[in-house]
């Protein structure tokens, strides 16, 4: 094989045939500009990155799972803020210990009262501190409320009279119905008893 | 005879769903006979009539609020509390007239109609043309006794007593006289017999 090597750098040499011959095999898979082809239905598949790929769903979805908890935390706080005021005025104003001291339980109702806003180891040795404070804080707002509640009975007295005459007027109708329940049965009785015996006796008078 | 089959089934399956139907009937009407709670509001027209009136309605919530009132340390009070403890309401309507006639007995057939019931047994049924009658009902469940109905009549009253829950009626009879409850002197004296 000549090899010219003007031929080889930029064609202006005397040809060789076997590269020519060379040239028309491989002409054949020479570059030719075409519109790229992709056939139908084929799915083009990425070696891309998870987080890449899911990322700003990713970050959406764990936007609204931190503002749901956020939202949740704080209706659990509001809750919770609304219920020790209630159970303390419960105590507070409800006439039923002013009239009976000792509850069935025995126990008076500040007791009861710490036991609503305790927390079931609250007692034990303090080793966590954020509980303890909860349990100050909570035995904080309700020893304020309880303030304010007895502040309010004496500013207006009415609220705890019109609980107990509510409760009166409730037991008053009670003690009525069992009256005259009682009273029915106690006729009906008392005539059951003083007939039966009698009865045969006159019986008997009148077949003597 | 393919046809015939599945008329058959159709049929089965007919007579399956009528059957349960049924079954749900029954349940629901042995539940609706089972309460021992008695209307009485077809009483309220004689409300008009009567010179005295005397209605009760304690349902089980009033019934808590009331027990609450009701001390243990004072004997009388403990013992109704105990008697009312587990009862789920009492509900009296008695209605009393200046004049004989005001009612027929038209006027408490709603009544009896319901303690025509099978589940109501009539224990006792007192009858005296001066002093009237006093029919006395319990409803029990099994051993305990979940109602008790008291319908009382005479020329110038009626009273009916409804008490739901087991009430225990010698305690109930023994309170008369006791705790502010006083001895209402039903049975009045008793003519003299002639010699």
């Amino acid at each position: 094989m000549n090899i010219d090597s003007d031929y080889l750098w930029d064609k202006t040499g005397k040809p060789d045939p076997e590269i020519q011959q060379l040239e028309e095999i491989l002409g054949t898979l020479r570059y030719q500009p075409r519109p790229l082809e992709i056939p139908a239905g084929s799915e083009v598949r990425r070696n891309g990155d998870f987080f890449r790929d899911f990322g700003p769903r990713l970050a959406i979805a764990a936007t609204i799972a931190v503002v749901l908890l956020g939202l949740g935390l704080w209706l659990g706080l509001q809750r919770l803020q609304r219920s020790q005021p209630q159970a303390v005025v419960k105590n507070a104003n409800t006439p039923g210990p002013s009239v009976n001291p000792a509850t069935a339980s025995g126990r008076t109702p500040n007791e009861k009262q710490n036991q609503v806003v305790r927390l079931p180891d609250s007692d034990q040795k303090p080793a966590d501190k954020s509980r303890r404070h909860r349990v100050n804080s909570a035995l904080l707002a309700a020893n304020r409320v309880r303030h304010e509640a007895r502040k309010e009975a004496v500013r207006n007295p009415q609220l705890a009279v019109n609980d107990l005459q509510a409760g009166k007027a409730a037991k008053d109708q009670l003690m009525l119905a069992l009256r005259v329940a009682s009273a029915k049965l106690s006729f009906a009785q008392r005539k059951t008893q003083s007939t039966s015996p009698r009865d045969p006796v006159q019986n008997q008078h009148k077949i003597g | 005879m393919k046809s015939l089959s599945q008329t058959l089934l159709k049929f089965a399956h007919l007579r399956f769903a009528l059957l349960a139907a049924l079954v749900a009937l029954g349940a629901v009407a042995t539940a609706g006979a089972q309460n021992p709670r008695i209307q009485t509001s077809q009483l309220d027209a004689l409300a008009a009539k009567a010179s005295q009136t005397v209605d009760v309605n304690i349902d089980e919530r009033l019934m808590q609020l009331t027990a609450r009132f009701l001390s243990s340390k004072d004997d009388d009070e403990a013992k109704v509390k105990e008697l009312v403890n587990g009862l789920k309401g009492i509900y009296v309507k008695s209605f009393e007239f200046e004049n004989e006639g005001q009612y027929t007995e038209a006027d408490l057939e709603g009544i009896r109609s319901q303690l025509r019931n099978t589940a109501w047994n009539r224990i006792v049924n007192v009858n005296s043309k001066k002093e009237g009658s006093v029919e006395v009902y319990l409803m029990k469940t099994g051993d305990q006794v979940s109602g008790l109905a008291v319908l009382a009549t005479d020329p110038k009253e009626i009273t009916v007593v409804n008490i739901i829950g087991p009430i225990d009626l010698e305690k109930l009879t023994q309170l008369e006289g006791q705790f502010g409850i006083p001895e209402l002197e039903i049975e009045r004296a008793k003519p003299k017999r002639k010699n």
